[in-house]
């Protein structure tokens, strides 16, 4: 009997010393995270998220799905399934819209708060996150999608010495490579592709007044007017511009022959800058980037965003608060933007390690005036869808500009 | 005509039992298969023919073999210079360990290998369970016909044709009521479902041309439904059933839609990550790792055609007639 | 000769409630749910509200849809025809105790093995004009000639059925070939001493006997033809612009991409009748043929 009361009282001591302890040291606040981020470069990019929110107390559970559609609609099905991950990407856009309009997320109001993200972050970011005055989303990086890639070798080739200051210049270049034996549009004829372009030279050439008038405010008088025709006719200029192949064809492997000084210029959001990096290519040296023409060039402002399903769990909550906290700190912001290619969120980060191209990106956006929403902050994924469908047609078949307007106007007002 | 008549009837005398040769119908059972005696075959136009098709039609399946084998040991350079018959200049089995351990597919960096068990414990149970009620819904619908299962038949392959993304969304609401969404038995009934139409069409039309004469003779002995299925047709099964295994375990192994919504985090098919390798929205493209693994992927069905070659046999079938 | 129906025992009944529970509760379900939620407005997620015929309106004023409809009954015309032809000649020439048949019958069925996302990347490569095919005739001197059908608006669809039809056949050829195996030796002895020419076997009486063999592998292409969708991304993405647009895309477009289930599950049943109404009249047929013979 008494080693009994030993061993018990021993017992008993032992775990009260562990209670004790457990106490000092919580556990970690595991966040199941469902991303698309899947290639070498943007693994890399992830890890820094990971590592920080790990050393903050949490458990980073990764739940990496390629395909940005099939991803989200993985979000969707483990909702309805009753196994919501912690924290889902989203594009910073109108795609989480119905999410909240179900009810189906938390906000993250306090994080927000806390960090002052109504000071730190673009307007055009927090249209999009702050949904009838609650922040929904955590915003994670900025992409602008219309970037302008060189090949220095190819520009050398044609005899070119700048980057182009005007719409016409541009085309006089392209011309130029053509001549020098270049292809001088690296192209890949996907209708999102197709989209990026096209919305590329309406910003720079139709100006974002006109832009907004389109996608934001869908004035059917904008889109019927002669400067958005004169928009539709530009465009279709760069169809002389661009090889016989491009149809069908992947943005890396267009990407692939201005890296091999096939092809003079690619017309692609920033993340192509890691196709360059794996073919050891370097900013400023082998390749060139310019974001527009000339120095008021409007920057169109996309990214990548983490919405938080709902739920009522403890530490489910803690958790999503925890990652919001950790994803947006200025830390973590530029360890993953110079990975992944894009720029940080918010201004106040230390820029040494970013490439030149984010490094103009980031100075870019500090000037408001210039910033500008890109289309699917604008308008929901079935509108965009649409009018790719317009544009495409446009761009491959033999229509006139005059009957794209009409299609393009019927599209945004069906919606 | 009368002598496709009298042919068709030397066949039919021959399944019910009368058969005249009945020593070589025993020895063709239980020979193994290609070693029967091959009498030198004579190289006659027509035989030339045969070969120059066959070798013709090689030619055109192996073209994307080739550029894929090709691809898969090139180093990047060379795969952006576009040259895709080319044979590679500095050949390399980089690509391919790093399919196998190392390619990225999200915060991990483990290549294709960790789903490698996953996928057999879905791909198992499922392949079976999905050719057992495959086989015995032929087999009732052929020869028992009970009321209803017409019906029953006609909806199910009508439901063949509703493309699968569309039946996510209620089966997800379905399974996550009963408490199986997101789990190894929960994938398995899914494929089990999806896998119901074809196989069951498979084994039923496979049934309808087995000699009915089989079926009352075994009735007529005393034999009930499972005795007859057990014992009978089951055993006569075996070319069917290469066929159904064949399709279930390439359409189940190189699933990816179902293993990723239906199989739960821990029990996830090898095929999620070889999506992740391959499809990446923003990212770069290794195209040689991904050559290479979904080569690697494929072995496990390849490695199957090649073994079932053993029960592409002459003569199974109209085999063994025991009353 | 037609199968009079058996005594049925409670056992055959019982074997069909797996069937039966799966029919209703999967199949039938999804169905009535599809046509629920198409003539409500839902989007990303279902709504319960009713809006009439407004998708199925919007549907066929949809340029892209119109021309998926056609382009898959293109496609499916010739898919089915080539891959029955190539899979039942494949099937009987192999057939002829020929050297090296496993290795053969391996070439022939590995393109099934492979995931179309990477096999199709290949086939977009090979038939791009300026990586693939026509290259290679041009580097190999023939300056003229042409082989650009997948950038080509007109001829985009058929690049898709020559890929489909390259990893489909192998399976119509095993299933033939299963049910050739099937066919007698004595069959062929008997047609021997007869002195039949081998020829008119295989097209009197083997044909007929593979009646079931056919039956089945039109049955599979036909609903591959339905669902195809996974060539026509990794090849051309639905391209150049829609020209190889399929159902299975748009419904899938709508579904994800575009958050518009009340669109898809619109264009579901669109193409859910369509089979139906091309399905029935043959089963209809048959049936009434069947039961004439008896």
């Amino acid at each position: 009997m008494t080693k009994a009361t030993t061993l018990a009282s021993a017992v008993a001591l032992t775990l009260a010393a562990c209670g004790a302890a457990s106490a000092q040291a919580p556990a970690p606040l595991k966040a199941t995270v469902i991303h698309w981020w899947t290639s070498g470069g943007e693994s890399q990019a992830v890890k820094q998220f990971a590592d920080a929110y790990n050393k903050a107390g949490g458990l980073w559970i990764d739940n990496a799905i390629a395909g940005a559609d099939q991803s989200r609609a993985t979000t969707i099905n483990r909702i309805v399934g009753g196994n919501a991950p912690t924290a889902a990407q989203f594009n910073t856009s109108k795609q989480f819209r119905d999410f909240v309009e179900q009810v189906l997320l938390n906000n993250v109001d306090d994080v927000a708060a806390a960090g002052k993200w109504d000071q730190i972050m673009p307007p055009s970011i927090l249209a999009a996150i702050k949904i009838n005055g609650h922040f929904y989303a955590a915003p994670v990086d900025i992409h602008m999608p219309a970037w302008f890639f060189y090949s220095k070798a190819a520009y050398k080739k044609a005899g070119i010495t700048n980057e182009p200051q005007t719409w016409d210049e541009f085309l006089a270049q392209l011309a130029k490579l053509k001549a020098a034996g270049v292809v001088p549009l690296a192209f890949g004829g996907q209708v999102w592709q197709e989209k990026i372009t096209f919305d590329a030279i309406f910003a720079m050439v139709g100006g974002a007044d006109l832009y907004l008038k389109v996608y934001r405010d869908r004035d059917q008088k904008a889109v019927m007017s002669p400067a958005f025709k004169q928009v539709l006719v530009d465009f279709k200029k760069l169809k002389a511009f661009v090889d016989a192949g491009s149809p069908g064809r992947n943005w890396n492997d267009a990407t692939a022959m201005v890296v091999s000084g096939k092809a003079g210029v690619q017309i692609m959001g920033d993340w192509a800058k890691g196709e360059f990096s794996s073919a050891k290519q370097v900013a400023g040296k082998d390749f060139g980037c310019f974001p527009g023409f000339g120095p008021k060039a409007p920057y169109i402002v996309a990214g990548d965003a983490f919405v938080f399903p709902k739920t009522t769990d403890a530490n489910a909550v803690k958790a999503q608060k925890l990652l919001a906290t950790v994803v947006t700190s200025p830390a973590a912001q530029v360890a993953f933007n110079s990975r992944k290619g894009a720029i940080p969120i918010r201004g106040d980060v230390d820029e040494s390690t970013l490439d030149i191209c984010a490094k103009q990106g980031l100075a870019i956006i500090k000037d408001k005036s210039r910033q500008l929403p890109n289309s699917e902050m604008l308008a929901t994924p079935d509108t965009t869808g649409a009018l790719q469908d317009v544009l495409t047609s446009y761009w491959n078949k033999n229509q006139s500009p005059e009957d794209a307007q009409k299609a393009f106007a019927r599209a945004l007002k069906d919606q | 005509m009368g002598q496709v008549v009298k042919i068709e009837k030397a066949v039919m005398d021959k399944a019910a039992g009368m058969a005249p040769g009945g020593a070589a119908n025993d020895s063709t059972i239980s020979a193994p298969p290609a070693v029967k005696p091959r009498r030198k075959l004579a190289w006659t136009p027509a035989r030339i023919g045969v070969y120059g098709f066959l070798i013709v039609a090689a030619l055109f399946f192996l073209l994307p073999l080739y550029v894929m084998l090709v691809t898969s040991v090139k180093p990047m350079e060379e795969i952006r210079l576009g040259t895709l018959f080319a044979l590679p200049v500095h050949a390399t089995l980089e690509p391919w360990l790093q399919a196998w351990q190392s390619a990225c597919t999200g915060l991990e960096c483990d290549g294709i290998r960790g789903g490698f068990w996953n996928s057999v414990a879905i791909v198992v149970p499922s392949t079976v369970l999905s050719i057992a009620i495959g086989a015995v819904n032929g087999y009732a619908l052929s020869f028992w016909r009970p009321r209803g299962a017409g019906l029953l038949f006609a909806i199910l392959m009508m439901g063949a044709f509703i493309p699968v993304q569309v039946m996510v969304y209620p089966l997800v609401r379905v399974l996550a009521a009963v408490n199986l969404f997101s789990s190894l038995p929960g994938i398995v009934l899914i494929h089990t479902i999806f896998g119901m139409p074809v196989m069951t069409l498979l084994f039923r039309n496979y049934y309808a041309a087995l000699p009915m004469e089989l079926f009352k003779a075994a009735r007529i002995d005393g034999g009930g439904f499972w005795r007859i299925f057990l014992q009978l047709m089951l055993p006569m099964s075996t070319p069917v059933i290469v066929v159904a295994v064949i399709m279930q375990v390439t359409g189940i192994w190189n699933d990816f839609l179902l293993g990723l919504v239906f199989a739960g985090s821990e029990h996830l098919p090898m095929t999620v990550q070889l999506n992740n390798i391959i499809n990446t929205t923003t990212g770069e493209r290794l195209y040689n790792v991904n050559m290479a693994a979904t080569i690697l992927t494929s072995l496990v069905p390849l490695a199957l055609y090649f073994i079932s070659g053993r029960w592409f046999v002459r003569g199974i079938a109209s085999g063994a007639v025991k009353g | 000769m037609a199968k009079k129906r058996q005594s049925v025992s409670f056992a055959a009944y019982v074997a069909m409630i797996p069937m039966a529970l799966t029919v209703l509760l999967a199949y039938l379900g999804t169905m009535l749910w599809t046509a629920r939620v198409s003539v409500s407005s839902s989007r990303t997620f279902p709504a319960s509200d009713f809006v009439g015929a407004s998708q199925y309106i919007r549907l066929f004023n949809n340029e892209r849809w119109l021309l998926s409809l056609q382009n898959v009954a293109v496609y499916g015309v010739l898919f089915i025809a080539a891959c029955l032809v190539i899979g039942f000649l494949l099937a009987v020439f192999i057939d002829q105790k020929v050297m090296a048949e496993g290795a053969l019958r391996t070439i022939f069925l590995y393109p099934y093995a492979m995931s179309f996302v990477a096999t199709g990347l290949i086939w977009q490569w090979i038939l791009n004009p300026e990586l693939g095919i026509q290259e290679v005739l041009h580097k190999m001197g023939f300056a003229g000639a042409t082989f650009d059908w997948i950038v080509d608006q007109d001829m985009a669809i058929y690049t898709i059925v020559i890929a489909t039809v390259w990893q489909a056949s192998g399976l119509v050829m095993a299933l033939m070939l299963s049910g050739l195996r099937g066919v007698d030796e004595e069959l062929w002895k008997a047609a021997r001493i007869d002195g039949i020419p081998r020829w008119r076997v295989y097209v009197s009486i083997v044909l007929p006997m593979l009646g079931p063999s056919v039956s089945t592998a039109f049955v599979l292409l036909f609903v591959m033809v339905v669902k195809v969708f996974d060539a026509v991304v990794a090849m051309t993405q639905g391209g150049p612009g829609t020209a190889s647009e399929v159902p299975a895309k748009f419904i899938m477009d709508y579904l994800f991409g575009r958050a518009n289930i009340g669109l898809a599950s619109a264009a579901s049943i669109v193409l859910l009748a369509t089979v139906l109404a091309i399905v029935a009249p043959l089963y209809y047929v048959r049936n009434r043929r069947a039961a004439k013979g008896a």
